[in-house]
């Protein structure tokens, strides 16, 4: 009896075996199999002086076919219905990815936006994006300027059938996941290993930050002070923002009206309020605010003292004992203020050729 | 003695991976398939869509011109109260009043099921490359379930006219757009229901209906006028009632 068993248990694994001698015609050896091509990961570092990164790198972790693929997705004008508008259109590397000729930025035909285009670096480290947090995930961010109107005015399902019926990217997508098949999830998860990977993290105040030899001027180091006692409040740690969203006091601009955070919750509280930006690289992401209204960082520190308008969702710090309204900043520490903002300023990440459209 | 004992265990795990529908011995039925039919229906009956007329218990009359909503993150119940759950990638579902009404599950494991979980909307919270929401971006823009200035879904779109039931024929659009407001607030519900005990294997493609009741939008937990609000969108008031509303308009029908 138990003989029989084993005999049986030996034809099954019989059995099973030259099944996988079946499975061994496709093995990579044969010769009419697509060669394999290495694909990398890249590494992806959170710098020592940043915090931990928001963007799950495990689910989508950036690899260099991956990350060459959003780079030719992210400088393309297939992905706008006029085939010129790029996201690179609007987002300029030399501007740290912000666009500073227009005000508000221009898209497809020309057609004006509300908004000021925001710099991109640092994305892997903020938890929502745009000026009022209407997308709540970087990987579907690109929905917004691929389908709005006034930006690229397409759609993601014609997008996908553009790619679809490009010569070049059916085989760079495989290539970038490994299967044949240009979709959604794909062209998504890819702009997101670009710009995943754009990480700004060697300016002067980071070096500083991080113990390397450079040293502050006086005037910088005067200008550090006053901003952690004045600004450091919302434009908080190594980033400068606490990601919150708030009203500073800018006069509405009767133009576009613009509800800021409210859009995306519906609620009253929430009406004039924007998110807390980033100032890095601050000295060359003009025109400033969220809708490009001030073209200096002079310009914004007058506003700061002498600018702001009341309403009910002006943030306290704002109101003055005597009722009046702004931060209390002497001209000779504005000065002192604009020395440190310029240590923001990553000149290795404007010139990293990593991230250049040629 | 050891060494033998692992001649055996590995004998039987070359066993069990070959183990399929030619051994004979086996007690492990195929997978098979479940279809979700989506029947809307107004207390009762099934819908017709505008020129028809309905009441509302705020004594309003209203027409439907279009009704479209999203089923997400299926998981169905044993017997033994253990769960499946329907591989999430694939488990986003637009039911359409003037489209594609079913859910077509496949490949599910042979067993005895006696419920069906699932959620109204597009759970927020989860991270969309896990939740393989991203395939399913192209589908819900063609049928403008996505915020044009946001990167949301919307998980309902109604939308008719309305009139006063004195005055039945001067009639006043109205349009309910329900999602999810960024992160801040959460109209994702999910809806459990038990049925009797139903069978799944290759052999026994089961098909269950599910009726939505329209009429369930405007008076369930919440009463809603449409002469108080006509357009309900980005509402932090409205939407969440909406969307509970919603919550229990579904059932089974057996
Ligand atoms: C027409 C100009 C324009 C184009 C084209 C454009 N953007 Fe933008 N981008 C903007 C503007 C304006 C904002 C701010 C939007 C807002 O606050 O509503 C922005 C914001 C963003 C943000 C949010 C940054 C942050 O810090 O929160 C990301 C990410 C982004 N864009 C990526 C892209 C990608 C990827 C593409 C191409 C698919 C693209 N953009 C195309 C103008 C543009
Ligand atoms: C109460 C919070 C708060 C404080 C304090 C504050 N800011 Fe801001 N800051 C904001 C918000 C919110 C915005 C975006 C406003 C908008 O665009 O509508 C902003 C925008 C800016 C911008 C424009 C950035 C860009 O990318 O366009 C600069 C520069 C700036 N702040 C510098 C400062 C400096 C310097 C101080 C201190 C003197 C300071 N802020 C104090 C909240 C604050």
């Amino acid at each position: 009896m138990k003989i029989a068993h084993y005999f049986i248990l030996i034809l099954f694994c019989w059995s099973c075996s030259s099944d996988s001698s079946d499975g061994d015609a496709i093995t990579p050896t044969d010769d009419d199999t697509p060669m394999t091509v290495t694909n990398p990961l890249l590494d992806f570092t959170v710098p020592s002086n940043f915090p931990d990164a928001t963007y799950s790198i495990a689910q989508n972790p950036p690899t260099e076919k991956g990350f060459e693929l959003g780079k030719k997705l992210f400088y393309d004008g297939q992905l706008a219905s006029d085939g010129v508008v790029s996201c690179g259109f609007c987002h300029i590397q030399s501007f740290s990815f912000t666009h500073h000729t227009h005000i508000t930025s221009h898209g497809v035909d020309g057609q004006i936006g509300t908004r000021n285009a925001q710099p991109l670096h640092n994305l892997a480290f903020m938890n929502e994006f745009t000026w009022d947090g209407a997308a709540t995930f970087l990987d579907t961010q690109p929905i917004i300027p691929i389908t709005a109107e006034v930006e690229m005015n397409e759609t993601v399902s014609n997008v996908i059938s553009k790619l679809s019926a490009d010569d070049d990217y059916p085989t760079l997508f495989a290539e970038a996941f490994g299967s044949e098949g240009v979709n959604a999830d794909r062209l998504f998860k890819a702009l997101s290993q670009f710009m995943v990977m754009m990480v700004s993290a060697n300016s002067k105040f980071d070096k500083l930050e991080r113990g390397e030899s450079v040293t502050f001027t006086d005037e910088e180091n005067a200008g550090m002070a006053i901003f952690d006692a004045k600004c450091a409040s919302c434009h908080a740690g190594t980033l400068q923002t606490d990601q919150s969203y708030r009203n500073n006091g800018l006069p509405i601009d009767p133009q576009y009206n613009d509800i800021g955070r409210e859009r995306v919750t519906g609620l009253p509280d929430d009406n004039r309020k924007f998110k807390v930006p980033s100032l890095r690289n601050i000295e060359i992401t003009f025109p400033y605010m969220h809708d490009g209204r001030l073209g200096t960082l002079e310009n914004v520190l007058d506003f700061y003292t002498d600018g702001m308008v009341d309403s009910p969702t002006l943030d306290d710090q704002f109101r003055r004992p005597d009722g009046t309204l702004g931060l209390d900043i002497t001209a000779e520490e504005k000065g002192q203020l604009i020395a440190f903002l310029k240590t923001l300023t990553d000149n290795d990440f404007i010139e990293d050729r990593r991230f250049a459209e040629f | 003695m050891r060494r033998f004992f692992a001649l055996i265990v590995g004998v039987a795990i070359l066993l069990t991976a070959c183990n399929n529908n030619d051994d004979p011995g086996t007690i492990v039925q195929d997978p098979g398939n479940l279809n979700l039919v989506f029947e809307n229906t107004v207390n009762g009956t099934s819908l017709d869509m505008a020129p028809t007329t309905y009441t509302n218990s705020s004594d309003e009359t209203y027409t439907v011109n279009e009704l479209k909503y999203i089923i997400s993150n299926i998981t169905l119940i044993k017997t033994d109260n253990t769960e499946y759950i329907y591989p999430v990638e694939d488990s986003y579902f637009l039911i359409n009043e003037d489209g594609s009404k079913t859910a077509n599950l496949s490949n599910i494991p042979a067993d005895t099921y006696k419920g069906i979980k699932f959620g109204f909307g597009v759970d927020p919270t989860k991270y969309p490359i896990e939740s393989g929401t991203l395939n399913f971006i192209p589908l819900a823009e063609e049928a403008g379930m996505l915020w044009t200035w946001s990167a949301g879904y919307k998980f309902l779109k109604f939308e008719g006219g309305y009139a006063n039931a004195t005055d039945p024929t001067n009639e006043t659009p109205f349009l309910y757009h329900v999602g999810s407001h960024g992160a801040n607030l959460d109209n994702y519900k999910e809806i459990t229901l038990m049925l009797n005990e139903f069978g799944i294997n290759s052999e026994n493609t089961a098909s269950k209906t599910i009726q939505f009741d329209v009429a369930k939008i405007f008076d369930s937990v919440h009463t809603l006028s449409l002469e108080e609000k006509n357009e309900i969108m980005v509402d932090p008031v409205n939407a969440p009632k909406i969307a509970e509303n919603t919550s229990t308009a579904f059932s089974i029908s057996e």
